[in-house]
C-alpha cells in the first residue's frame, strides 16, 4: 500500500490500455476486412463503425467499438453451470499456511467479506474450515442415524429426509476463531483474514424437534452428538435446549443444494452458534444423559480466562461488527477532500437480532449512531451504513454494535479486562481501522 | 356530578390506555426463556411462534405437528457399525490392552513424521506434550502481556479434561491420512504411550516402558485438568448450570454499557501491526478486475474457434436453422457418417439453405479449419 506499488499498478494499467487499443485496430481491420463477405449474407448485420462518428476525444471505453458489443457472445449451451465473470477472479477464498495445523487438510480458507454485497455469501465464497479435507459423499451412500436416548432410533436416506417439512432462515455461520488471531495484538494487514472467518447464507432444512416428536425423546436425554462422516469423524456435545428450540439439519445453501465444502449432503445448523458446532458431512444423532467429551471440546473451541479456567461449551457467537468499506483491500486512497463517502459494515449476534450499530471516528472516544439498512433478521448479518464528509485527515475508524439481549460489543481493553488475552476464541472487541492521511487503511487496535 | 363523572371517565380511559401499552411493551415475538420456563442457554433470545410467524419468518404450524414421520429403524448391527465415540464413564470402550514400548514403536511407525519425536510437535502439527503434564496444568493462568511472557501449555496432558476424548480421537480420527485404521489394542498402546510421554500417573503409578494398558486401568485416569472447565456440565445439574452461566455477563466477559461521550481519557492508545504482520496470503490479495493468465500447459484456443464465432455461430449455435448446432453430438455423428471430405466439401461449396462458405469469402482452408473445430466442439 505504499507509493511504489501504487506507481507500478498505475504502469500495468497503462501497458493494459495500450495491449487493448492494439487488439482494438486488430479488430477494426478484421471488421473491415470481412464488412464485404458479410453483407453477402442477409442474416448478419453490418458492424457499425462507430469511428466516423467523432474525433477521438474521450474516453475509448465509450468511443470505441468493444469486442462483446460487435461479436457473439456465448451461447446458452455454454456453462450451464454459470460461473462468475472471469474479470472476478480475485474475488475468492484465501488461505494462509499460519492458520493451518500442519497441512491443507485441516485449515481454513476465508471469505473475501469485503468484496459482498447485501448478506448473502456465494456459496462459491462461503469460508471453509475442515479437519480432514472436504469429503465428497455420494448421496445415494449417506445416510442418517438418530439413536441414543429414544424411544425408536432411526434411519433416513437423503430423499426420505427431504420429505419432512422444510424450513428455510438466513443465518450467519462464524467460526468462533474469527479475529482469534489478534487477542495479542493486530496481525493482519487484511479484513479478509482478519475478520472473514464467516459467511451468511439462506439454509433449508428440517427442524429436529419436528423428527423427534415421532422418535419420543427419552425424558432423561440431555445432551446430543452430532457426527461427520468426512475424515475427521468430528463430533460436537450439542445441549438439548437447542436441539428443540431451533436447531436444523440443513441441506439447501442459497437455493441449491450444500456445497461440498459446507457438507454435502446434509450439516447440522444451530443459529447463531459456534460454527465449529455445526457439524459437516452429518451422519449421526445421538442422545445421552451426560455431555460426549468430543475432541473440539478440550484444548480447542474452549476460552482460556486468567483464572485458569477454560470456558467449555461455549455456545453463541455474541455481538460484533466490522467495517467493511473502508478497509485494507478497500482503501479511500481514490477519495478528494470534500467527497462524499459511505462508511459500510456487517454487525451480527449469535444472541440474537441487531438493534443498532455506532462509529467512532476517533478510535472509540466519541460515538454517532449509524443506520441499519436492508433486512435485520436474527442470528443474521446486518448491514450498517452512515455518511461520511471525507476530510482528508486520518481517521481511527471504529464499530460497535448491540443486540436485543442488551449486549454491547466491548472495546478492547474492556474485554481485555474481562477474560485476558488467552481465550482465542469468542473475541468480539471493537474492530478499529486507521484512516490516513492519504486514504490508506491498516488494522490497529485501540487499547485505551 | 357531571364533572366527578367526567373525571372517572378519563381515569378509566388512561388507565385502559396504560394498560394497552403494558400489552404492547410485552412483546410475545420475543423471549428469554423457552416455552418450559427455562433461560434460553445461551444467553441470548429466542423467537416463539406468534401469530404464524417467528421473527420475521412466516411458517406453516400444521406442517410442525409431528404426523410427518419416514425412515426406519436402525438394524442393531447398523448402530453399532456407526456408535464409535468413547465417553467418560466408559460407554463405548471396548476392552484389550497395550503396552507404553509397543505405543512406542507404533507412533515412530505411524506417528512421528507428524507429530515428531515424544510428541513435540512442529510445522503446524500439535504437540502432544511439553513435558511434566501436572506441572504443564499450573501454567493455565498465563497470560502473555508482555512479548516475554511463556503462554498457557494447552496440550493433551496439561490441558484436557477427559482421557476417554484421546482414546476416541486417536481411533477415529488418526493417523490423519488413514483413520479408523487402528485395532483396539493398537489404541490402547498409543494412548498408553502419549500417557506415557506426558508423565500422567495412573493410580499414583508412572507408565514406564512395560506398562500394559487396559480397559480396567483406562477407567482409573484423572487427567491433571479434570476441574479446569466452567461452567459445570455433569451430572444431572449440568443443563441448568450452562443456563446460569451464560445469563450472568461478568462469566464470559459480555458488556452491557454504551458509553457515546469522551469514553476514555485523552488520545486512543494505539496497538499497529509488528513488522509486516501475517501477509503471505494464498493467492495474495487484490482487488483489480482482471482476467486470471492461461495457466501453462492449458490447451490453447482451436484456430477455426474465433473464425467460427464471427462467421459461423450465428445459424449453428442452435438447430433452429436446420443447420447441425455446434455441440450436438449425435447431428455431427449422423453428418459425418458421409465422411469428413464430403462435410468439407459441403461447407465450402453450399448444402440445403447454407450459401458456400456461409455466405462469406473466407479461404478454403479456413473454412475446413472451422469445420474442424465444429467437430471438436461437438465430440
Amino acid at each position: 500500500m505504499n507509493k511504489a506499488v501504487t506507481v507500478s499498478q498505475e504502469d500495468e494499467v497503462l501497458s493494459e490500455i495500450q495491449e487493448q487499443s492494439g487488439r482494438r485496430k486488430f479488430f477494426k481491420k478484421t471488421a473491415a476486412y470481412s464488412m464485404s463477405a458479410l453483407a453477402a449474407s442477409s442474416v448478419l448485420m453490418p458492424v457499425k463503425i462507430k469511428a466516423e462518428k467523432h474525433h477521438g476525444q474521450g474516453d475509448p471505453a465509450i468511443l470505441e467499438e468493444q469486442v462483446w458489443g460487435t461479436t457473439f457472445g456465448y451461447p446458452v449451451t455454454h456453462n450451464l453451470y454459470g460461473l462468475p465473470s472471469p474479470y472476478e477472479s480475485n474475488v475468492t477464498r484465501r488461505t494462509t499456511e499460519l492458520l493451518s495445523s500442519g497441512n491443507m487438510y485441516a485449515s481454513i480458507a476465508v471469505s473475501p467479506i469485503h468484496e459482498l454485497s447485501g448478506i448473502i455469501t456465494p456459496n462459491g465464497l462461503f469460508f471453509n474450515r475442515c479437519h480432514g479435507g472436504t469429503a465428497e459423499i455420494d448421496y445415494n451412500k449417506h445416510r442418517l442415524m438418530i439413536h441414543g436416548l429414544v424411544e425408536k432410533p432411526l434411519v433416513l436416506t437423503m430423499d426420505e429426509l427431504k420429505r419432512y417439512p422444510s424450513v428455510s432462515r438466513i443465518h450467519f455461520i462464524e467460526c468462533p476463531a474469527n479475529g482469534g488471531p489478534e487477542w495479542r495484538n493486530p496481525q493482519f494487514p487484511s479484513i479478509q483474514f482478519a475478520k472473514g472467518f464467516m459467511s451468511c447464507a439462506e439454509w433449508t432444512g428440517v427442524y429436529i424437534k419436528d423428527i423427534l416428536k415421532d422418535l419420543g425423546l427419552k425424558p432423561e436425554a440431555k445432551w446430543m452428538l452430532a457426527e461427520g462422516m468426512d475424515n475427521s469423524h468430528m463430533g460436537r456435545t450439542v445441549p438439548i435446549d437447542k436441539v428443540l428450540d431451533d436447531a436444523m439439519i440443513v441441506w439447501g445453501q442459497n437455493g441449491e443444494a450444500l456445497r461440498p465444502e459446507q457438507g454435502y449432503p446434509i450439516r447440522l445448523l444451530l443459529p447463531g452458534w459456534e460454527g465449529n458446532l455445526m457439524v459437516k458431512w452429518l451422519g449421526r444423532l445421538e442422545f445421552a444423559s451426560e455431555p460426549f467429551y468430543a475432541k473440539e471440546e478440550t484444548a480447542k473451541y474452549t476460552a482460556l480466562k486468567p483464572s485458569g479456567k477454560a470456558i467449555q461449551h461455549f455456545y453463541a457467537n455474541e455481538v460484533n461488527s466490522v467495517i467493511t468499506s473502508p478497509c485494507p483491500e478497500k482503501p479511500w486512497s481514490d477519495l478528494k477532500k470534500g467527497d462524499v463517502v459511505e462508511i459500510e459494515g456487517l454487525a451480527w449476534s449469535g444472541m440474537g437480532t441487531i438493534k443498532g450499530v455506532d462509529i467512532s471516528l476517533d478510535g472509540g472516544k466519541n460515538w454517532k449512531e449509524a443506520s441499519l439498512k436492508g433486512l435485520v433478521l436474527p442470528q443474521a448479518w446486518t448491514r450498517f451504513s452512515f455518511i461520511y464528509k471525507y476530510e482528508g485527515k486520518a481517521l481511527f475508524l471504529s464499530s460497535r454494535a448491540r443486540d436485543d439481549a442488551g449486549y454491547v460489543q466491548p472495546s478492547v481493553k474492556q474485554e481485555r479486562d474481562a477474560v485476558g488475552v488467552e481465550g482465542v476464541y469468542h473475541r468480539n472487541g471493537i474492530h478499529t481501522w486507521e484512516v490516513t492521511a492519504n486514504g490508506e487503511v491498516k488494522n490497529v487496535q485501540i487499547l485505551s | 356530578m357531571f364533572k366527578s363523572y367526567h373525571k372517572l371517565l378519563v381515569a378509566t380511559t388512561l388507565f385502559a390506555m396504560l394498560g394497552t401499552s403494558v400489552v404492547c411493551a410485552a412483546d410475545k415475538t420475543v423471549s428469554r426463556t423457552y416455552e418450559n420456563g427455562k433461560k434460553v442457554i445461551d444467553g441470548g433470545m429466542t423467537y416463539p411462534v406468534y401469530k404464524g410467524k417467528t421473527a420475521s419468518y412466516y411458517m406453516n404450524e400444521k406442517a410442525h405437528g409431528g404426523a410427518v414421520n419416514f425412515g426406519r429403524k436402525p438394524t442393531l448391527d447398523e448402530i453399532k457399525a456407526w456408535d464409535i465415540d468413547v465417553m467418560p464413564d466408559g460407554t463405548g470402550l471396548p476392552e484389550g490392552e497395550g503396552s507404553v514400548e509397543e505405543g512406542d514403536e507404533i507412533y515412530e511407525a505411524k506417528c512421528a513424521s507428524c507429530h515428531f519425536d515424544f510428541g513435540s510437535g512442529g510445522s503446524g502439527y500439535p504437540a502432544l506434550q511439553q513435558g511434566n503434564a501436572y506441572e504443564g496444568q499450573k501454567t493455565l493462568t498465563n497470560q502473555r502481556i508482555n512479548p516475554d511472557d511463556d503462554g498457557p501449555q494447552r496440550n493433551f496432558g496439561s490441558y484436557w479434561p477427559q482421557a476417554s476424548t484421546l482414546w476416541w480421537y486417536i481411533q477415529t480420527g488418526m493417523p490423519h491420512p488413514a483413520p479408523m485404521s487402528l485395532s483396539d489394542d493398537e489404541t490402547y498402546a498409543l494412548v498408553a504411550y502419549t500417557l506415557s510421554i506426558n508423565e500422567i500417573q495412573i493410580d499414583g503409578e508412572e507408565l514406564d516402558d512395560e506398562y500394559v494398558l487396559n480397559r480396567e486401568k483406562f477407567l482409573k485416569i484423572v487427567m491433571p485438568n479434570k476441574d479446569g472447565f466452567e461452567p459445570k456440565i455433569d451430572g444431572p445439574n449440568g443443563l441448568e448450570n450452562a443456563r446460569k452461566y451464560y445469563d450472568n455477563p461478568k462469566n464470559f466477559g459480555g458488556n452491557k454499557e454504551r458509553c457515546m461521550k469522551n469514553c476514555f481519557d485523552g488520545d486512543p492508545v494505539v496497538a499497529r501491526i509488528q513488522g509486516v504482520g501475517i501477509s503471505e496470503y494464498s493467492p495474495p490479495i487484490s482487488i483489480k478486475r482482471e482476467k486470471p493468465m492461461p495457466k501453462e500447459g492449458s490447451k490453447a484456443e482451436h484456430p477455426g474457434k474465433k473464425a467460427y464465432t464471427a462467421s459461423c455461430a450465428v445459424c449453428h449455435t442452435t438447430d433452429a436453422m436446420g443447420a447441425p448446432a455446434v455441440g450436438d453430438k449425435q447431428a455431427w455423428e449422423a453428418a459425418l457418417k458421409k465422411g469428413l471430405d464430403k462435410v468439407k466439401h459441403n461447407a465450402i461449396y453450399g448444402i440445403n439453405g447454407m450459401p458456400p462458405k456461409g455466405g462469406t469469402t473466407l479461404s478454403d482452408d479456413k473454412v475446413s479449419e472451422i469445420v474442424d473445430y465444429m467437430i471438436e466442439a461437438s465430440k
